[in-house]
């Protein structure tokens, strides 16, 4: 088991080297930042001074190698518009992210589970109907629409929760409630869709012919063998959260996390924050599927680390 | 509501960077009263006085800045904090948009290339340096050394030095004559010396300034906190605490304004001024435009350019697009607020017929144009661009739009004359209220934006540019506004407003350059 964490985590660098690499080539193709930089009113000698000073005029490799030897240092440079450590301007951001992240998954697995068993119990009740349908409607809702949807009905007409911003769970709720609706769709249908496999499977009846009690064989025994696919799934949801995905909500809710950092850094071409930003979405995904594997071991004893 | 004021003074225009589309001027007051300004007035007066508990006012802007740093960024965001926080040596006056005395007291010029400024004594900052000569010449060193890469240099372009001549009294050095040095001025942010040069790494995220609100805190992406300077020179502001908070999403900024959480929303869209408690607009200075190149072709024929300026009903799209918040342009760039706007100059009526046929004399019906636009910069630019499309597709051209991503189009703008796009969609705003920035860069061969050249232009531009006497000075600018016009050297488009929204409590006059100043601001309970 060490080595096979050895082995991923050596991998785990190659792929953020990798990635920084691919990040670093294209945007600097892209061009250089500095007309993004200067107002549309500023002469040609303003600019070519500029992207003198910025060190954009020189060749590729000797911007390349300015950036490698500072970046293996962990060291990404200052943000062109910020001029504050790129890194540290993303870690800080960190915080409200994951926040906002984990109790959206949270929620949406805390509600889906329960849903698709039951779902998958009373098959083609009315229950049954209603969590389908407000699954898919959950998974084809615009996460913008019902983000403006949910603060003109729950804040602005009701005022329980505020529009936007920062600090505390009145803060939370609505964007945790719409980050969480599609991933909460997602789940509910493969928990339902999972149970609906082991129900019928023979071990089901074993146990109920052994007289256990019902709700203990749908949790400790069809639960337990659904896992496998409801665990994949929640964790490919949080990665896409945490890769990014959480972009339009905090746009939205105006939440001060990293993809709002992110989608500032892109519209401004400020390529160290962008740099950084990549970095350390990079390397969460890693650690994320490090985890995950684990996980899987811990639930099915079949898995081993080779 | 939307009943048009027809106060003269004219308006600023900031341009928020980071947040495309929120461009934002001005116009006046809005949905209860009518005689606008009185109202303010009085309001005003009426409840300054009895209100001795803690006034705050939140305010929504469009995104957080990129520093608060105000000798760096170019960032309407940035300046939207700043303005409060920090001075300059010449303010403009709220209403006429005149120069007046703001950190200077007076200023006079001694030769052809350097003015002499007398600063206001006893003036400190918030960390309790003095403002004083050594302060204003450690700003101009600061902002011009290359090495600090300011992206505001075109703001402060001919100044070369300032030294200290004593405690109070200052010189700034031009490059050469330079009569718009004043309105540069207005601009310059004065930074106290000795902390910006040893904390220089703290400093753009703790802003030390002499204005009327102090910095307490700035969560980035959340909000940025000031408190009343109880010192400010000019007396302490009435509104104890000012929260400025970004928020991106229009939709949402609005619902936050309802709900009562913000005072202030700037950059409304022109659909939800019904809904908003109050709102203020007033004409900004936002000029949407059409750069044609005059060298290409058919293009190159004054029927053809003529053509295109008739065949486009501004008045159409002003309604249509922006629900009556802009109007077209007056045949130039300009506003009436700008020195060197021409009043005789006024826009091509809309014309169909006439187009037609000049197009018919030059031979250029069915030809085909490209017409190079962005998206989501400037408010409904691609809407405009496509409305604008139709209607010369009307007239007989063959249009083709191109939406091009941002930094392909700044790439086109600035290719140069020989490879300039036919046409090219962009957005002007002079927000220095002087003609020189909108004529030289925009119309002459030297101008980086260029696609039109003239020799009589050219000179009267730059004979401009040192010409100290005021009148004469202004007298150049409106002919070469003249002839630019009389050429139909660019599409002319139209010229939007500022529309702010405004909760019920707050009782502010927008200031006509588009800045938030919240000491102009008062609370009603």
């Amino acid at each position: 088991m060490t080595n096979y964490l050895i082995r991923r985590l050596l991998w785990s660098v190659l792929v953020v080297v990798g990635v920084s690499l691919v990040v670093f080539f294209v945007t600097h193709a892209i061009g250089d930042p500095v007309r993004i930089m200067l107002p549309l009113e500023a002469s040609q000698e303003e600019y070519l001074t500029m992207r003198h000073a910025w060190g954009f005029d020189d060749p590729l490799y000797v911007q390349f190698w300015r950036f490698a030897v500072k970046a293996a240092r962990g060291d990404f440079g200052d943000s062109l518009w910020q001029r504050t450590p790129a890194l540290a301007l993303v870690i800080d951001r960190l915080p409200a992210s994951f926040l906002l992240s984990f109790v959206a998954i949270a929620l949406a697995i805390l509600s889906s589970i329960p849903l698709g068993i039951l779902a998958s119990l009373r098959l083609r009740s009315l229950l049954d109907r209603l969590c389908v349908m407000g699954s898919l409607l959950g998974v084809c809702i615009p996460v913008f629409w019902l983000g403006i949807m949910l603060i003109m009905f729950f804040a602005v007409d009701l005022g329980w929760f505020y529009t936007s911003g920062y600090g505390t769970w009145k803060h939370l709720v609505l964007p945790a409630v719409t980050l969480a609706a599609l991933p909460m769709g997602r789940i509910t249908q493969i928990v339902r869709s999972s149970m609906l496999d082991e129900l019928h499977r023979q071990y089901m009846t074993t146990a109920r012919a052994k007289g256990l009690a019902e709700g203990y064989i749908i949790v400790r025994h069809a639960l337990k063998n659904a896992a496998i696919p409801i665990v994949t799934l929640a964790a490919w949801e949080l990665t896409r959260m945490l890769a990014g995905y959480t972009i339009i909500v905090e746009k939205v809710f105006a939440w001060p996390g990293f993809g709002l950092l992110a989608m500032q850094a892109i519209e401004r071409h400020d390529l160290p924050l962008i740099q950084a930003d990549v970095f350390v979405v990079a390397l969460i995904v890693v650690v994320l599927n490090i985890v995950i594997d684990f996980v899987y071991a811990a639930l099915d004893p079949r898995v081993r680390f080779e | 509501m939307k009943r048009r004021e027809t106060d003269e003074s004219k308006v600023l225009l900031v341009t928020d960077h980071g947040d495309p589309g929120f461009a934002v001027t001005i116009r006046l007051w809005a949905n209860a009263h009518t005689g606008a300004t009185h109202a303010h007035t009085t309001r005003g007066h009426a409840c300054a006085a009895p209100t001795p508990k803690p006034v705050q006012v939140v305010i929504a802007i469009g995104g957080d800045p990129s520093t608060l740093d105000p000798q760096y960024a170019d960032d309407g965001n940035e300046r939207a904090v700043n303005d409060n926080i920090y001075e300059m040596l010449l303010f403009r006056d709220p209403k006429t948009m005149a120069v007046v005395p703001g950190l200077a007291e007076s200023y006079k010029q001694v030769d052809a290339t350097t003015w002499r400024l007398t600063l206001r004594k006893g003036v400190k900052f918030h960390n309790g340096e003095a403002l004083n000569a050594a302060a204003v010449v450690f700003s101009v060193k600061r902002i011009l050394d290359p090495a600090f890469k300011s992206q505001q240099l075109s703001y402060v372009e001919g100044i070369t030095d300032a030294k200290a001549v004593d405690d109070y009294t200052v010189d700034i050095i031009t490059s050469g004559p330079l009569p718009i040095l004043p309105v540069r001025l207005t601009w310059l942010k004065i930074v106290p010396p000795k902390y910006a040069a040893e904390k220089a790494a703290e400093f753009p995220n703790y802003p030390v300034g002499t204005g009327p609100y102090k910095f307490v805190e700035w969560k980035k992406g959340d909000h940025v906190t000031l408190e009343a300077n109880q010192a400010y020179w000019g007396g302490a502001p009435k509104i104890n605490r000012v929260i400025i908070r970004p928020i991106p999403e229009e939709a949402t900024r609005l619902a936050a304004l309802k709900a009562g959480e913000v005072d202030l929303v700037r950059g409304l869209i022109p659909e939800y001024v019904k809904d908003v408690p109050k709102a203020a607009h007033r004409p900004g200075l936002e000029f949407p435009w059409i750069r044609i190149n005059t060298r290409k072709g058919k293009l190159a024929d004054l029927k053809v350019r003529q053509a295109l300026n008739y065949a486009v009903d501004k008045e159409a799209l002003a309604k249509s697009l922006y629900g009556g918040f802009a109007v077209p342009a007056d045949g130039q760039l300009l506003t009436k607020g700008h020195f060197g706007y021409n009043p005789e100059v006024k826009a091509f009526p809309y014309d169909l017929t006439k187009a037609k046929a000049l197009l018919k004399e030059a031979g250029a019906v069915g030809m085909s144009v490209d017409l190079i636009g962005e998206s989501g910069r400037w408010l409904k630019d691609k809407e405009l661009i496509e409305a604008v499309a139709g209607q010369l597709t009307e007239a007989g051209l063959k249009v083709n739009v191109k939406i091009v991503e941002w930094k392909t189009w700044l790439d086109l703008l600035f290719a140069g004359a020989e490879k300039a796009p036919d046409l090219q969609f962009s957005s002007h705003d002079n927000e220095l209220l002087d003609a020189s920035r909108t004529l030289s860069g925009l119309f002459t061969s030297k101008g980086n934006q260029a696609a039109y050249a003239n020799p009589e232009v050219d000179k009267l531009v730059e004979t401009a540019a040192t010409e100290t006497d005021p009148a004469k000075r202004e007298e150049m600018y409106r002919k070469a506004v003249k002839i630019i016009n009389e050429e139909a050297a660019c599409i002319f488009l139209l010229n939007l407003e500022n529309i702010y929204g405004l909760s019920k409590r707050l009782e502010w006059m927008p200031r006509l350059d588009g800045r938030v100043l919240v000491k102009e601001m008062t609370v009603s309970q």
